[in-house]
């Protein structure tokens, strides 16, 4: 403690005997000591940055004022659109309705499907069965059945060449048209089963997915307007055949007449 | 950095002064410690901020010249989209008065329309007849064998095999079976067009409750039962084909008949111009 007390003494004497050389030294190293910069807040610079700040901050105020704007319409949008286009409460409503056709749907294929069968002789049993069958694979069988129930065609000494043909063509159309009903029976109980997988597709739809479904729908629409119209040509086609045996009846009638009348002449003259 | 060249610039002048032999040495000390200490240890002068003003301005510029007009323009877009969707696209005027268009059709057409439909046509006035007619338009599919005995009081039954050839026993048979096929399936049809209106009875209610955006549903379902319309169309001509079929197949039997016939009787008059 005394060397430490007697160093200090030393070192003062030392300084107070160089008192000038010392201030001087002083003086240059507080001149040149690093001293911490001051605040610029009242420099002209800070004003300048101020301002500017000050104009970006009211230009994001207006860019904000503008996105509130655009928010309000969105949320009116989502509103209408909720509450007007397309509200929950209809859609759920609409979709309900969907599914109670289905059953309805059910309830009409359950009616096409009743048996109508009536027949009670074999041959027409045979036949009936064929016609009512809905099964394109028995369209084959039709011929057969036809000809046991309604008979061949006479043999070429039992019938002239004129009616034998009109027979023929009369069976043929009449062949036609049995078998386009096991077709039209066959496509119908397909449109029908095609429809109710519409219909139930429909009941897990989005308002945005139903129009494609009615698209869908309204193409099995156009090609069931499709087998309709084929179904009512070849009903055409029976009706037309009928009117032409009518004509043929006659001028076979007509023919037959002036044969008979000839062969009675004939029979008078050897007389 | 600076802190260091500090120390090191105190070390070097300190000795310097101190050192210093004459008066005049001290000063000339001071005075090049002052220089050197203001040129060169001194922290050199902050430099000046002018840059931060052009950064403001470009900022300043990119968001009222590109961000602002932009996000204008977006807002006047979607308003005029919101105007556009509620004034032109979707009004609810429209849209209400579509609804109670509906219903006041509804009103107007339906029961007119469903009583025309179920005005009685019954027309036969014996009591054979008033029971097929009445079995056949009952629009029920549970009562075919009292349509089938009906039809045979009415008909009658097919001949006994004594009483008629067998084709001809077959042919009146079959014709029989159709036109019962006919019948039954006039029924279902009967039956399942009643399904049909009600569809469309309940279509065209949920029509006048919908909104805009339910009734893509509505339509698609509205389709869908236009097919199975047209199904059951397709079944009705099936059976009217059968139906027209068979009646002029019996006429191209009976006119087989007749050439088998003519035939029987060329040999029994053959036959008996021989013998005489």
């Amino acid at each position: 403690m005394t060397n430490i007390a007697e160093a200090l003494k030393n070192v003062k004497a030392w300084a107070l005997s160089r008192k000038l050389r010392v201030l001087l030294l002083l003086f240059v190293l507080v001149l040149a000591a690093p001293w911490p910069v001051s605040g610029q807040a009242l420099s002209p610079c800070c004003v300048i940055l101020a301002a500017g700040l000050s104009s970006i901050a009211n230009s994001l105020q207006t860019i904000a004022h503008s996105l509130s704007a655009i928010l309000g319409v969105d949320q009116d949008m989502l509103r209408f659109e909720q509450s007007v286009v397309w509200p929950a409460s209809s859609i759920t409503q609409a979709q309900g309705l969907v599914g109670i056709q289905q059953g309805i749907f059910s309830r009409i294929q359950a009616l096409t499907h009743i048996p109508v069968n009536s027949a009670t002789l074999p041959n027409a049993q045979q036949l009936e069965a064929t016609l009512l069958s809905r099964s394109p694979d028995q369209i084959g069988q039709t011929s057969a059945n036809y000809t046991t129930l309604y008979g061949p065609i006479p043999a070429t000494t039992d019938a002239s060449p004129q009616a034998r043909d009109l027979m023929d063509m009369t069976d043929a159309a009449a062949q036609d048209a049995m078998k386009r009903a096991i077709e039209i029976d066959a496509l119908s109980d397909l449109e029908l089963q095609a429809a109710s997988q519409i219909n139930e597709s429909i009941q897990s739809a989005a308002p945005g997915s139903a129009p494609i479904i009615e698209a869908q729908a309204d193409a099995w629409l156009v090609r069931a307007n499709a087998y309709t119209q084929a179904a009512t040509a070849d009903l055409m086609r029976l009706r037309a055949i009928d009117l032409a045996n009518s004509s043929a009846d006659i001028k076979m009638g007509a023919t037959n007449t002036a044969s008979l009348r000839q062969q009675l002449m004939n029979l008078l003259q050897h007389n | 950095m600076h802190y260091f060249s500090f120390a090191l610039f105190t070390c070097v002048l300190g000795w310097l002064i101190l050192t210093a032999k004459t008066r005049s040495r001290i000063v000339a000390v001071t005075v090049v410690g002052v220089l050197v200490s203001t040129l060169v240890i001194a922290p050199p002068p902050a430099e000046a901020q002018g840059g931060i003003v052009p950064a403001i301005q470009a900022v300043l510029k990119v968001l009222n010249t590109l961000i602002l007009p932009v996000v204008k323009s977006i807002n006047g877009t979607r308003s005029a989209n919101n105007t556009f969707f509620q004034s032109t696209v979707w009004p609810v005027q429209s849209i209400n008065q579509a609804t109670t268009q509906v219903l006041q059709m509804m009103g107007q057409y339906n029961g007119p329309m469903a009583r025309i439909l179920g005005t009685s046509l019954r027309s036969a006035t014996l009591p054979g007849p008033q029971a097929t007619e009445s079995l056949l338009r009952d629009h029920q599919v549970t009562n075919f064998s009292g349509l089938t005995q009906s039809y045979k009081t009415t008909y009658r039954t097919i001949p006994a095999p004594t009483d008629a050839s067998q084709a001809d026993r077959d042919m009146s048979d079959f014709d029989d079976a159709l036109a019962l096929d006919s019948f039954k399936t006039l029924k279902a049809s009967d039956s399942a067009t009643d399904l049909e209106l009600q569809t469309a009875d309940s279509i065209e209610s949920a029509a006048g409750q919908a909104a805009a955006g339910s009734t893509p549903f509505l339509t698609a379902t509205a389709t869908a039962s236009g097919i199975r319309s047209q199904a059951l169309t397709q079944k009705m001509l099936a059976a009217e084909l059968r139906q027209e079929a068979a009646r002029i197949a019996h006429q191209n039997g009976l006119r087989k008949r007749g050439a088998m016939f003519t035939n029987q009787l060329r040999d029994a008059l053959m036959n008996l111009s021989r013998h005489n």
